[in-house]
């Protein structure tokens, strides 16, 4: 919102320096995002009627205005077609300045020109070049521009959308007279009777309309207005069009209600219908393009056909123009739903429509009517005829009690009840006293205040929140499952930290068909779909955490980063039926192994695996294990995206939870990521469900241990893992750890087959266990893992 | 006989001496003291044949031998000591590792700065009491909106242009307010939550816009909570997070969940509070809160005859960008290990 400063000092004299004024605006819940001077520098610019007007010899494109400031006509050379004989214009006389730059006699094709025409933007008046700055009747020829536009200053308001009342200039100086306590002078405007004649006026959809007024002026001359509202107008960023136009809008900058005014002769029968239009009805508005409505847009038509998008834009049909005798101004209350609806499906916002859609009170309407019709009458001449106003429902006053005790039990301050009653005075309430209570009745143009906090607000911000006290709640209330499922994130990120992983966050939107087909396995198999994404894209919610790491992954190469290792810990989404969406919390990890080679990959795996591993064992879970993947054969889809030869589940108590593998090459081609890629993922909540483990200390070895080294050569896809527990088993109680310190596959063994070499670990609390003791136990895990894995087995 | 043993000590003594000066090094001096003083060393055998002198006699060379013995253990001690000096001043030389070199810190991985941002902001609550607490982001139309007095086509939903997903009246949230209806709807008073999560407007991206990104909510509701503990706990927490001598101001604002509702901004670090290119005229807006509206307590189960509360809401994103100083909230979920690394 652009506020005039010129303007607002015709309604209150402001004591403060315009910073100043700012700054308690913006305290005050008006915020001042920018001040601006009018960028006017000129001297000498006076006012010039335009005498007559001929071609210059030898030009298709200048002619030559002969002017007069008063005495004398000189000869002035223009490129502008807007000009008429008899237009009062500005005029740089030669000696004059512009901002930076003298003016002189210069010669035209032979032709002397004395000086120059100025267009606004030339003066520093606004942002048209459209043409020159046409001056209106209310100049006189040799009067200094300055007088007609005297300097001004800009405020730019962000005004919060509960305050529609304050989008206009008298609404503002309210607001400032409020925080100044200042005494207002408000434009006069004349009271006529109203009638609510039905055969002018008649609202069809009242559920759209709250309130109608309308007054037909006969027998005005449309012109350009006079210097003083192009000013006010420009000042506040909207161009002049005509007399006509010009006032309805300067009716709204002033008293904030949006107008129109229609080409009384054009509007059939010479009746306003208030009503939706029918479906599919067409009407060719204002801005050039014609729009068809449905039943569920609000029109006002003449008896046959809409005429204008009810509080959004006019119609081009009777549209007020050159020529025009009659005027029909309209100021109505629209529904704010209504309105917000309609723009929002015509993709149309008009400065009439964001002002509807906030909910303006109906009681603007006549006052504005009226003010518009005087102006109409001073400016443009004819003759008004009585209001007519229909207004089915009208707004009743409400009235809302507060004391000084809830002042206090909301703001924590206590402000006397004279003093709230005379900051809600100053602020247009009726306040009445009695005993310890303030009964306030909201003004009637803010619809905004209902109950007693409103009326704490207006308190508080007037009275000035730096003036409250800061304290801090009293009790601590005590504890309550304080981060639990925090602490599980944090302890998961310190050991992924450690192990040289950097986090990442990755977008929740993701592409439904240009995401590659990679996921733990218990994921839900569809994604999520967005019904109105931004961009193809971005049109469905992730499944998983993985195609976005990976991307990552692709988007680092690229930037000559391989070998990237990433994190995430974030949520999935998952379609549970058809209106629920489950959102698991989960981990995931993506290492990018530049070089390509299958070991290298393979020991990145294994170091992923330890990755994990570190990780469950920070939380107590009974018992996490890994299982090779067996596929394709026998589960085809399940393991999609994942290396046919590398890829293990996570198992929580026998439950799939998650996955560790080698990304499948095609995922990486379908990626562009070169080399290859390593992956993890789990639901994190199932993997960190034991909470945080307390470490429990058990009393040190008193008796030495034995160690022994066991090598097992077996069938190469032998799991390892089912190895570990024949070991573990046949160990017996004794076999305190076993782990496992290399693994080989080569020619020394032949094809086939695989050794893993593994460290026992015997102990006993009671005794020191002697060799014949711990070469039995040996014996017997060897003699086991033969029979059971036809394993050669070395000690 | 007896001139033999008292001239072999003086013979001794005296080459001895010498031996010891003319040592270069410690461990010659060591081999010397054994071959002068050890089992089979020279002195040793001297004093072997001591038993053979004349009883008259054997005393004084004795003690004379004693003598000896003594002062090569001081030669020694002393060369030794004159040595080790010596090595010592050698250091510098010797030993030279050029300090001047640092290697690289030890790798490690990085956290997310939003992560990193969001410890700050839960450590400072702890420490106020407050406990996290999280919602979906899938989220429906009435935690969303229509229990934050945000009915269809209210103005307020135009700045918070929605996503729908295909499923009947859900939408990724656009705040993290839900949170604070679906908390209050399961939990008797007191309360004191912050809850921090990702939201989702249909917003253009630029550097300070995108459709993803982060807020977090705070909600206090008990027995009389004013606006001067909302105040408090705003101050508490601008200036733990942004240095004690940063200044904060209050300003009116307007949110269709609180009544009445304020802004805070603290004073530019940049500028210290002057104005500058980073701030606004010398401020920088960081949250916006209020008193929880009536009407949303008794959204949430609430009586708001009883129990009062305030509510505040930050953004994440916002807040890292101003605290580490990053200039692009793109940056933020791209993952460019070169942007991570700073962390």
């Amino acid at each position: 919102m652009l506020i005039s400063l010129n303007w607002l000092k015709e309604y209150v004299d402001i004591p403060v320096d315009v910073e100043t004024l700012a700054d308690r605006l913006t305290l005050a819940g008006s915020e001042v995002e920018r001040i601006t001077q009018q960028d006017v520098d000129f001297e000498g610019v006076v006012v010039a009627e335009v005498k007559s007007l001929r071609p210059l010899p030898g030009s298709t494109k200048n002619r030559i205005a002969s002017v007069t400031t008063g005495r004398a006509v000189t000869e002035v050379v223009t490129g502008a077609w807007n000009l008429a004989v008899g237009d009062r214009v500005p005029y740089a006389v030669p000696g004059s300045r512009l901002n930076d730059r003298r003016i002189d006699t210069k010669t035209f094709l032979g032709v002397p020109s004395a000086g120059m025409l100025c267009s606004a933007i030339e003066l520093g008046l606004g942002a048209d070049a459209a043409g020159i700055l046409i001056l209106g009747p209310g100049a006189t020829p040799g009067q200094d521009l300055h007088e007609l536009y005297p300097r001004d200053t800009i405020l730019e308001l962000e005004i919060k959308s509960n305050r529609p009342d304050l989008l206009c200039h008298l609404g503002l100086a309210r607001e400032v007279g409020a925080i100044f306590n200042l005494t207002l002078r408000e434009p006069k405007i004349p009271k006529t009777r109203t009638t609510d004649a039905p055969d002018l006026v008649r609202i069809d959809s009242p559920d759209g309309c709250r309130r109608f007024v309308g007054r037909l002026i006969r027998g005005v001359s449309v012109g350009s207005s006079p210097p003083w509202l192009q000013a006010r107008l420009r000042a506040a960023g909207v161009r002049p069009i005509s007399n006509i136009v010009d006032i309805t809008n300067y009716v709204m900058l002033e008293t904030g209600q949006p107008m129109h005014g229609f080409d009384y002769q054009r509007l059939k029968d010479g009746r306003i219908v208030v009503r939706r239009a029918r479906d599919g009805e067409e009407l060719a508005c204002l801005d050039g393009k014609t729009r068809r409505l449905t039943s569920r847009d609000m029109v006002v038509a003449d008896s046959e056909r809409a005429q204008g998008v009810a509080g959004i834009i006019g119609g081009t049909e009777s549209a007020v123009q050159q020529g025009t005798t009659d005027v029909f101004l309209e100021a109505a209350t629209w529904e704010p739903r209504s309105i917000r609806r309609t723009a929002r499906t015509l993709g149309l916002r008009t400065e009439a429509s964001s002002r509807f859609e906030k909910g303006l009170s109906p009681a603007l309407s006549l006052p504005a009517v009226e003010r518009a019709a005087a102006l109409v009458v001073e400016l443009a001449g004819g003759t008004a005829t009585t209001s007519t106003d229909v207004y089915p429902v009208p707004l009743r006053p409400i009235t809302i009690e507060l004391s000084a005790d809830r002042i206090e039990r909301v703001l924590g301050v206590r402000v006397e009840l004279t003093d709230a009653a005379s900051i809600l005075e100053r602020l247009r309430f009726k306040v009445e006293r009695a005993d310890s209570l303030l009964r306030a009745q909201p003004p009637d143009f803010r619809l905004d205040c209902s109950i007693p906090e409103d009326l704490v607000e207006e308190v508080g911000r007037i009275y000035g929140y730096d003036r409250v006290p800061s304290t801090l709640p009293g009790a601590r209330t005590p504890v309550r499952d304080l981060y639990e499922r925090r602490d599980a994130d944090e302890t998961a990120r310190e050991v992924l930290a450690g192990r040289e992983l950097n986090e990442a966050l990755t977008s929740s939107l993701v592409s439904s068909d240009g995401t590659p087909e990679i996921a733990m396995p218990v994921a839900a198999p569809l994604l999520v779909r967005i019904k109105n994404p931004m961009a193809e894209n971005r049109d469905a919610l992730r499944r998983s955490l993985l195609p976005g790491l990976l991307e990552a992954l692709a988007l680092n190469v690229r930037q000559d980063q391989g070998g990237a290792r990433l994190f995430e810990l974030g949520s999935v989404f998952w379609k549970a039926k058809a209106t629920a969406v489950e959102e698991p919390q989960v981990l995931a990890i993506a290492a990018h192994i530049p070089t390509g080679g299958a070991e290298a990959a393979a020991s990145e795996l294994r170091s992923l695996q330890a990755t994990l591993a570190t990780v469950r064992d920070r939380f107590a879970i009974p018992s996490t294990d890994f299982k090779q993947a067996e596929f394709p054969s026998l589960n085809p889809g399940r393991f999609a995206g994942f290396h046919p030869g590398r890829a293990g589940e996570i198992l929580e108590e026998g439950d799939p939870i998650g996955i560790v593998g080698e990304v499948h090459p095609e995922v990486l081609a379908q990626l562009g990521l070169p080399g290859r890629a390593v992956v993890a993922e789990v639901l994190f909540d199932r993997f960190s469900a034991g909470g945080q483990r307390t470490p429990q200390a058990r009393p040190l070895p008193r008796f030495p241990g034995v160690r022994r080294d066991l090598t097992v050569v077996i069938r190469s896809k032998t799991a390892g893992h089912d190895i570990v527990q024949v070991i573990r088993r046949l160990g017996g109680y004794t076999l305190r750890e076993i782990s496992m310190v290399s693994e080989y596959q080569g020619p020394q063994l032949g094809a086939g087959a695989r050794s893993l070499s593994f460290r026992l670990q015997y102990q006993a609390d009671d005794r020191t266990l002697t060799n014949e003791e711990v070469s039995a136990l040996q014996q017997r895990i060897i003699e086991g893992l033969k029979e059971r894995f036809g394993a050669e087995v070395r000690s | 006989m007896t001139e033999g043993v008292a001239g072999q000590l003086e013979k001794l003594r005296a080459s001895a001496r010498e031996r010891v000066e003319s040592a270069t090094d410690q461990k010659a001096l060591e081999e010397l003291r054994v071959t002068l003083l050890g089992k089979k060393g020279e002195l040793t055998s001297v004093l072997r044949q001591l038993g053979s002198l004349p009883a008259g006699e054997r005393a004084a060379v004795g003690a004379e031998a004693n003598q000896l013995k003594d002062d090569v253990f001081r030669w020694i001690a002393e060369r030794m000591g004159g040595l080790e000096a010596k090595r010592h001043t050698a250091l510098g030389d010797t030993e030279w590792v050029d300090m001047s070199f640092v290697p690289d810190p030890i790798r490690r991985g990085h956290l997310h700065p939003l992560t990193l941002i969001l410890r700050e902001v839960k450590a400072i609550f702890s420490r106020l009491g407050y406990e996290v607490a999280l919602g979906p982001q899938v989220e429906d139309e009435f935690h969303n909106f229509e229990a934050l007095n945000i009915p269809a086509e209210h103005p307020a939903r135009d700045t918070m242009d929605s996503f729908y997903v295909e499923a009947d009246d859900l939408l990724l949230r656009t705040h993290t307010s839900p949170v604070q209806i679906r908390y209050m709807q399961s939990h008797e008073p007191p309360i004191r939550i912050i809850a921090p999560g990702a939201v989702y407007r249909r917003d253009a991206t630029d550097p300070s816009h995108g459709s993803q990104f982060y807020q977090f909510e705070g909600l206090v509701v008990d027995h009389d909570i004013r606006l001067s503990d909302l105040k408090g706990t705003i101050e508490y927490f601008a200036r733990s997070l942004f240095g004690p001598d940063r200044r904060i101001r209050i300003v009116g604002d307007h949110f269709p969940f609180t009544e009445p509702s304020i802004g805070a901004a603290v004073s530019c670090g940049i500028c210290g509070g002057a104005g500058c290119r980073s701030c606004k005229g010398g401020w920088l807006e960081i949250l916006g809160a209020g008193m929880v509206h009536p009407q949303v307590l008794r959204n949430g189960s609430i009586d708001p005859g009883q129990y009062s509360g305030f509510a505040f809401g930050a953004g994440l994103d916002r807040l890292a960008m101003l605290k580490y100083n990053v200039s692009d909230l793109r940056l933020f979920l791209e993952s460019d290990v070169r942007f991570l690394k700073q962390f």
